[in-house]
């Protein structure tokens, strides 16, 4: 599998113009092997400018932008086989499919590496597996797929590419609860089951607690905060700081440690919650 | 009783698929909302409740039942065009995607798109879009392109654009679900002003339980029909069962269902982190 870094890369929008953007500014990170790892900030922090980089959409102004590495822009000319390498599922990528029926639209990837049909089948059955996209519905139409079953078809579409790092802009955005489950479980497992590094990029710090091993916080066009996700979330009062929302459970934990309950740190999903107020409550209070 | 706003009973609706079989969506909704109330409404994707927002302004008609709104009976064979237009005069729509709303090349021209297709006077018309962009903090905005705006921000354009219209009702069809937090957070923030200081009847349909945690009521549809219905308190109270309608509850909330299943002595059911510490260390005697 591959190692994805980047070494001292800027990007700016609209260089000399007025409308000048500084989108990442001398930004250094290493995504570890076979993570899932989040990436967390404000709508102009930076991330997707990020994302856009990883796979070569964009070029780096300054600095590289390393695949185990070696630096993806040595050879333009192989930028495809990159693509093929970092997989990339954009924001709402359901509005991205086109073909006549679900089967077709998630093969449209492996058949375009040039894979043989029958692998090209194998792979279709394996990643609509994956997402839980049942059987018949590769038949149909993707007009007549659910918001959610859309989003999990565009999903299986790179999947089937199997690339051996994942990145996928917001891709629970807009869903229910369940749908965003089955996509982030999906996710983990595509992760899980291939050894691939999946990057995810949200808003959401309550799915990045439950979903991701390492967090990256942009803030700025600057990394503000990376490391895991207990080394991250010890840190909520600098998240604060960037104007991020922590997980409502950890906000409690900061509450109750302010009112002089003795609750550790990194308390960032319920069943810790559970735990460390359980002890608390331990002896001879219970009912 | 406040008087009711909007009256519903067994409503019904459906659609017809390719194949020409009646595919129920509502199956008897029976509700009242009344004046100037703050309702949440939640659901998963396809439970029924964004076809029941669309159906309160009539964007499309019930199947049967009986639907009222603002003293019109919609259903009445008797309604003319003219009762449509005033019907969405007062019940304003705010959609999900902030780009497909807006359709002027300024922010003060779109605001102005409903009165002057009203043929509302010119003066008025300045004092109304002022007047609305003032209100949703948008004001040194007037004159920019939307496009460059964040989400948010054409958000609380897309509600002025509503606001000109003066409705005395606003549904909130997903409009927060593709921004992020403190674009929602403006968002709320303006839709809770509306609602407190001019008494707007507003209906905000979500997925995000904070956000249904701070409305005054809050209205759970699964499957067509109306599963829950009560303030947010009560319905968290039940975590099990919006579970199974595809939902979930406030963290604070499963935490202390998850204690008292552990045999931990707590009484009430917080929805909100401030309420959960309080009760925490009540109960701790901190």
């Amino acid at each position: 599998m591959a190692v994805l870094s980047l070494d001292h890369v800027s990007y700016t929008y609209g260089e000399g113009t007025p409308f000048e953007i500084k989108a990442l500014d001398d930004v250094s990170l290493t995504v570890r092997e076979g993570s899932v790892t989040g990436i967390i900030g404000h709508t102009g922090s930076g991330k997707s400018t990020m994302v856009q980089l990883f796979n070569g959409l964009e070029r780096p102004m300054q600095g590289r932008v390393l695949l185990d590495g070696q630096d993806i822009w040595t050879e333009p000319k192989k930028m495809r086989e990159i693509r093929f390498r970092v997989g990339l599922v954009m924001q709402y990528p359901e509005y991205q499919l086109f073909e006549e029926t679900v089967g077709a639209d998630i093969a449209f990837g492996p058949r375009n590496i040039g894979l043989d049909e029958e692998e090209v089948a194998r792979r279709v059955a394996e990643a609509a597996t994956l997402v839980g996209l049942p059987k018949d519905l590769l038949d149909r139409s993707p007009f007549e797929l659910s918001g959610g079953e859309k989003r999990r078809a565009a999903i299986a579409g790179i999947m089937a590419m199997k690339p051996e790092i994942l990145v996928l802009d917001e891709p629970a955005a807009g869903l229910d609860p369940r749908g965003r489950d089955i996509i982030l479980n999906a996710i983990r497992s595509y992760g899980k089951h291939t050894g691939a590094t999946v990057i995810i990029v949200s808003h959401s710090m309550e799915d990045m607690a439950a979903y991701c091993d390492d967090i990256v916080v942009m803030a700025h066009a600057k990394v503000a905060l990376s490391g895991t996700r207990d080394e991250v979330f010890a840190n909520a009062e600098a998240l604060t700081a960037v104007g991020l929302d922590v997980p409502q459970i950890t906000r409690l934990a900061l509450l109750l440690r302010a009112r002089g309950v003795d609750i550790p740190d990194g308390i960032y999903t319920v069943e810790a919650a559970t735990r460390a107020l359980r002890k608390l409550f331990g002896k001879g209070r219970t009912v | 009783m406040r008087e009711a706003f909007i009256h519903t009973k067994d409503l019904c609706y459906a659609y017809t698929d390719e194949n020409g079989t009646r595919q129920p969506v509502l199956r008897g909704i029976t509700l009242d909302i009344a004046r100037g109330e703050y309702v949440a409404v939640l659901g998963h994707n396809g439970s029924g409740k964004s076809t029941f927002a669309k159906l309160l302004n009539m964007i499309i008609e019930p199947e049967s039942g009986e639907l009222v709104v603002a003293g019109k009976n919609l259903t009445s064979e008797e309604l003319t065009e003219e009762d449509f237009y005033a019907l969405r005069r007062e019940v304003g729509m705010v959609f999900q995607n902030p780009d497909n709303q807006l359709v002027a090349t300024i922010v003060e021209e779109d605001v102005a798109f409903g009165p002057e297709n009203l043929g509302v006077p010119p003066k008025e018309i300045r004092a109304r879009v002022d007047a609305a962009l003032a209100t949703v903090g948008m004001t040194e905005y007037a004159r920019h392109e939307p496009h460059r705006l964040s989400g948010g921000q054409k958000q609380r354009v897309a509600i002025a654009g509503i606001l000109v219209m003066e409705p005395t009702c606003i549904i909130l069809d997903e409009a927060t679900a593709m921004l992020d937090p403190a674009g929602r957070k403006e968002v709320i923030e303006t839709v809770e002003a509306l609602n407190r200081e001019k008494g707007i009847t507003v209906i905000s349909i979500t997925h995000h339980m904070n956000e249904a945690a701070r409305a005054e009521r809050v209205i759970v549809i699964d499957d067509g029909v109306v599963i829950m219905d009560g303030t947010p308190r009560e319905v968290f109270s039940e975590p099990k069962k919006l579970m199974l309608a595809g939902l979930d509850v406030p963290q604070c909330t499963s935490l202390v269902h998850a204690l008292r299943a552990e045999g931990v002595a707590l009484d009430g059911d917080p929805v909100t982190a401030e309420e959960c510490a309080e009760l925490i260390c009540r109960a701790l005697e901190v």
